[in-house]
């Protein structure tokens, strides 16, 4: 991350731009800048996926084990987020510098897909009790230009869309469970995750809020709501971060933009992932060689 | 994470039996009819005991009980920070959230689990508003904040227990910090609910139910902290952190009361002596 | 491995390459705009991104400065996902950290050190994928990523692995060669002056064969360099040509 360090003519320069909803990079107070999407660049994985917004680059992988439900979730199969910081980021990761940050993705990624409603983890089970399909989603944090946890969402989201888990078949002999998995790369289980929920940060800067800060607009910032929103217009997962506080009113106003971004968000995101996927073997994997 | 050396664990394949007796029926209840175990109205919260100074030794401590749900705390500093590069003009604010190994259902372990990491953060987020942090520069305050049994909300009954602490530890503030929780059903906002009301993803297999947990400091009307879990409508939500919104205000009196207490008791002690 | 045939009656191996041949490699430079100099190399399956931040001040404890000479602080980190095998730690365990020290002992011997006392110059290597070759594909990459930053170096450090197997030495393997217990030797040499900076074997190989698979393996970073030259070259000139309109 690139050390910002900004002063206060420079923070009062970006504040009043806010508020006469004119950005530092000419953008309004609730558009994205411009995102990049590949799916499916990774072939050691079930599914992957890699998103670059402006600096922000965040690369997902997403493995499927074989392993045990938990005894107090027989039925369902799990998800588990682990994110790692890469010192490609910034020196400041090195070595265990940055699991702090990498464990406040996590857990805002795990409290968000922690639904049942937005996420199917029966899905996912094979033989109640016994067998079920853990999916392991490694986010892998490249390089930061702010907005990370929206981007991290992005990449969960389409990483999931892009995993396709082997078809199993089991067959019981006389009380013995056996296995089948199929080795045929179309015969295939695909994750549904039309109802997976995106994470919006809302910035509060100055008297107005802004989606999708620029690094320099984070330095201004005290108080962000970040917010898992589904498709349906439902909210998962609300927190409030940093040092500052905010009024009912403004926390309301704030909730509302970040719904409403958030569906859109939602929606070009399907709509580019489908976009894709129709492209299915003529499109060319770019990768990191564009 | 890290396996706990220093002490004889469980056998790992074991489990709480515990996990396996879910209480449907309260839980079937609340979802169904609207009406609550222990008989309270969907807006009442259950009867607060709230004390200010009882660890002698801390600087400013405090313990709350809201029926099954008792958590303590206890505050220290502002002290010198010991690491070099963490120097700042601006003091620091350090907080523990740890649950007693014999609070909950199951077993918590000695050492902070994620969850616990996970409180700790939100409860620094919520309390650094109301803190004066530039009162205490080059130094640190640390806040300790032990569930000791935990029936639901244990967030919100910390952040009141927590506040209180830190205005007995003389530590200078903007404002108290007021926790409330709710519980969001598809129809309906419940607050303060009971562990077996409260939200679990395991259990509630339907949309539209969550919970959300909401910090505010009262005289000045700023929330210093929002969180919610599960998937609620947009709508429901905005309700709970209103309704949470104006019972915080209504439970400001009894902080007040409390920290006035403890001031009182220290000055009467003082002249005895 | 039973039904497994590394090497055919033709002289094919397992990926339909002959003997000499190396993977195809693509790299690209400056890929990230933060780091001074950034480059990502695929071998094959195996891909690797590096990032090179320096020359600058000593960060942390101040007892690591060295007076004559820069400090190369190299990590080496994989991808928890970059294996088949799902790993539970990207870096911190042993080989990453055997790794991270190879790193250091060959840029050490390759950059101008004495240009830059008291300070240090880190090297951060990510890899992304990995199908045999980790090591040769993260000093290619770093070799790019350094000369991205521009720091004087003696000379390109191109790396390269090889083998012996049947009764031929062959070059560049990859996951399933190299897991087939065949001796490995990776050696990092400075391809103008010949040098080798880097020289590691694993497994059991008779001394006749040893010259053989070494000369394979040199020959296979000299192949190396040709590319790896070509892509600097390119690079430049595009840079260059933005900066003329």
């Amino acid at each position: 991350m690139a050390e910002v360090d900004l002063s206060d003519a420079e923070k009062i320069f970006i504040k009043h731009g806010v508020q006469d909803n004119c950005r530092e990079d000419g953008r309004g107070c609730e558009d994205y800048r411009h995102i990049e999407l590949e799916t499916g660049l990774l072939s050691n994985t079930t599914g992957s996926a890699r998103v670059r917004l402006a600096n922000t680059d965040i690369l997902a992988g997403v493995k499927a084990e074989l392993g045990t439900p938990s005894p107090d979730k027989p039925n369902k199969g799990r998800l588990e987020f682990f994110v790692d910081c890469s010192a490609n980021a910034t020196p400041v990761f090195e070595g265990r510098g940055g699991e702090e940050l990498a464990a406040e993705i996590g857990n805002i990624l795990t409290r968000t897909y922690d639904c049942p409603s937005c996420f199917d983890l029966e899905a996912l089970c094979i033989i109640p009790e016994e067998q079920c399909w853990i999916l392991y989603v490694d986010v892998l944090l490249l390089e930061c230009g702010g907005n990370l946890f929206d981007v991290a969402s992005i990449a969960v989201k389409a990483a999931l869309y892009n995993t396709k888990i082997p078809k199993v078949t089991v067959s019981r002999d006389e009380g013995l469970v056996e296995l089948e998995i199929s080795d045929d790369p179309y015969d295939v289980q695909r994750v549904e995750v039309q109802s997976a929920p995106c994470i919006v940060t809302v910035c509060k800067i100055g008297h107005s809020h802004v989606v999708d800060a620029s690094l320099k607009e984070e330095a201004c910032c005290l108080a962000r709501l970040t917010m898992g929103v589904t498709e349906r217009r439902t909210v998962t997962g609300v927190r409030k971060e940093g040092s500052g506080s905010l009024d009912p009113a403004s926390l309301e106003d704030m909730m509302q933009t970040g719904k409403r971004v958030g569906e859109l968000l939602n929606k070009s995101l399907m709509d580019s992932l489908l976009e894709e996927e129709r492209q299915g073997s003529k499109k060319k994997p770019v990768g990191f060689l564009k | 994470m890290p396996t706990d050396s220093r002490r004889i664990n469980g056998p790992e394949d074991s489990f709480d039996p515990s996990v396996l007796l879910v209480d449907k029926k309260t839980r079937e209840k609340i979802l169904r009819d609207g009406k609550r175990k222990d008989g309270r109205k969907p807006e009442q919260v259950r009867p607060i005991f709230l004390k200010a100074g009882i660890i002698s030794q801390a600087r400013g401590s405090a313990y709350i009980e809201q029926n099954e749900t008792k958590v303590m705390c206890a505050v220290y500093g502002p002290r010198e920070v010991t690491k070099k590069e963490e120097f700042s003009m601006k003091g620091q604010l350090t907080c523990e959230f740890k649950f007693a190994t014999f609070s909950c259902r199951v077993r918590r372990q000695y050492q902070q689990d994620n969850e616990e990491r996970d409180y700790s953060c939100q409860l620094q987020d919520a309390l650094e508003p109301a803190v004066r942090m530039d009162k205490f520069p080059k130094a640190q305050v640390n806040v300790y904040v032990t569930v000791l049994q935990n029936d639901g909300s244990p967030l919100a009954a910390s952040l009141t227990c927590a506040s209180v602490a830190l205005a007995n530890a003389g530590i200078e503030m903007y404002d108290l910090v007021v926790g409330c929780s709710a519980r969001i059903t598809p129809s309906e906002v419940f607050i303060d609910p009971t562990e077996s009301e409260d939200y679990k993803a395991e259990n509630d297999n339907e949309a539209g139910n969550g919970s959300v947990t909401l910090g505010l400091m009262p005289s000045l009307n700023q929330v210093s902290a929002i969180t919610s879990k599960g998937e609620v409508e947009f709508e429901l939500l905005n309700k709970g952190t209103k309704q949470c919104v104006d019972v915080c205000q209504k439970l400001y009196p009894v902080l007040q009361q409390a920290v006035a207490k403890a001031v009182e008791d220290r000055l009467s002690s003082d002249h005895v002596t | 491995m039973a039904g497994l045939e590394l090497l055919s009656d033709q002289g094919f191996r397992i990926d339909g390459r002959r003997s000499h041949e190396l993977r195809k490699i693509q790299c690209k430079l400056g890929v990230f705009s933060q780091a001074d100099g950034s480059a990502y190399v695929e071998q094959g399956n195996t891909k690797v991104l590096a990032a090179v931040y320096g020359p600058h001040e000593i960060r942390g404890s101040r007892s690591k400065l060295l007076q004559d000479k820069v400090l190369v602080n190299c990590q080496y980190s994989m991808a928890t996902f970059s294996t088949s095998e799902r790993k539970r730690r990207p870096r911190g365990d042993r080989k990453s950290q055997e790794m991270t020290m190879h790193l250091q002992q060959t840029f050490n011997a390759a950059i101008l050190t004495s240009l830059h006392p008291r300070s240090q110059i880190d090297i951060f290597v990510e890899v992304l994928q990995s199908d045999g070759g980790n090591y040769c594909a993260s000093v290619n990459a770093a070799t790019l990523a350094v000369i991205d930053a521009g720091i004087p170096m003696k000379d390109y450090v191109c790396a390269c692995s090889a083998s012996y197997l049947g009764d031929s030495p062959i070059v560049d393997i990859n996951y399933l060669e190299e897991s087939s217990g065949s001796p490995e030797i990776t050696v990092a040499v400075l391809p103008k002056s010949e040098q080798i900076v880097f020289l590691e074997m694993n497994g059991r190989l008779h001394e006749d064969n040893l010259s053989k698979v070494v000369d394979m393996a040199v020959k296979g970073c000299k192949d190396v360099y040709g590319v790896l030259d070509r892509t600097v070259r390119e690079h430049v000139s595009q840079v260059g040509s933005s900066l003329e309109t």
